[in-house]
């Protein structure tokens, strides 16, 4: 996952690699989506996820199009 | 200990020297630490890979196993820099980026590269909150994007692509 500044300069990036354009998000969105994501992974508790703890976890930061089918 | 209990807890153990070194540890250092054989690290270090809790990076050398990633954590240098808790750690991606102030639930600055116009940003987390600290252009964090190439369900094909 690269950042950039613009959606100009992903369409070049994408373009030059020959490839299609996956999803954009908003650095805002992925600060959210980072936390419901990491903000567990220190614990000893933490032993992975299963299926329906990580469709949780994307329906909780909104991410509910096909690109995120689990 | 049963094997599956420690499993978990030698995940743990890369996680915390990671958080604590800025590092991951070593098949000897984990080793060590748990008072078990090399040979025993080195297969709880190959079933984490398995099961998507770290990356190994073998080298030629099978014996000299080595965690390339453990997410948000990059053992080798990338363009996503964090300052956190008077350490700097390397994160594997622009996600990864923020998701090391998550992990760590800190404050932090974090320096990255902008791909394509290479242009370098700093942002910085606090408080639970995110911010671009300086812009020559005058321009907002509003527009700073993240790009997923791939899919959640391929994520793992080709994890250092993705």
């Amino acid at each position: 996952m690269l950042l950039f500044r613009s959606e100009e300069w992903i369409d070049k990036w994408c373009q030059r690699n020959n490839l299609e354009r996956g999803e954009v998000l908003t650095i805002q969105k992925v600060w959210e989506f980072s936390r419901l994501w990491y903000h567990n992974r220190l614990s000893l508790e933490y032993h992975g996820r299963n299926i329906e703890q990580v469709v949780e976890i994307f329906r909780q930061a909104g991410l509910m199009s096909k690109f995120w089918y689990v | 200990m049963a094997k599956e209990s420690l499993l978990w807890q030698v995940r743990h153990f890369v996680y915390a020297h990671f958080a604590e070194n800025t590092r991951p540890p070593s098949v000897d250092e984990a080793a060590a630490h748990f008072d078990i054989s090399m040979e025993e690290a080195r297969e709880y270090y190959k079933e984490l890979h398995k099961s998507h809790a770290i990356f190994l990076e073998a080298d030629k050398d099978i014996n000299n196993l080595a965690i390339r990633m453990a997410w948000p954590f990059s053992a080798v240098p990338t363009d996503f820099k964090v300052h956190a808790n008077g350490k700097t750690y390397f994160a594997n991606c622009a996600w990864d980026m923020l998701g090391v102030p998550a992990a760590l639930h800190s404050d932090a600055v974090i320096e990255a590269v902008c791909t394509e116009s290479n242009e370098t940003v700093q942002l910085v987390v606090k408080n639970g909150q995110i911010m671009e600290s300086r812009s020559k252009a005058k321009r907002t964090i509003h527009q700073l994007l993240v790009h997923f190439p791939l899919p959640f369900s391929r994520w793992y094909d080709d994890l250092v692509f993705t």
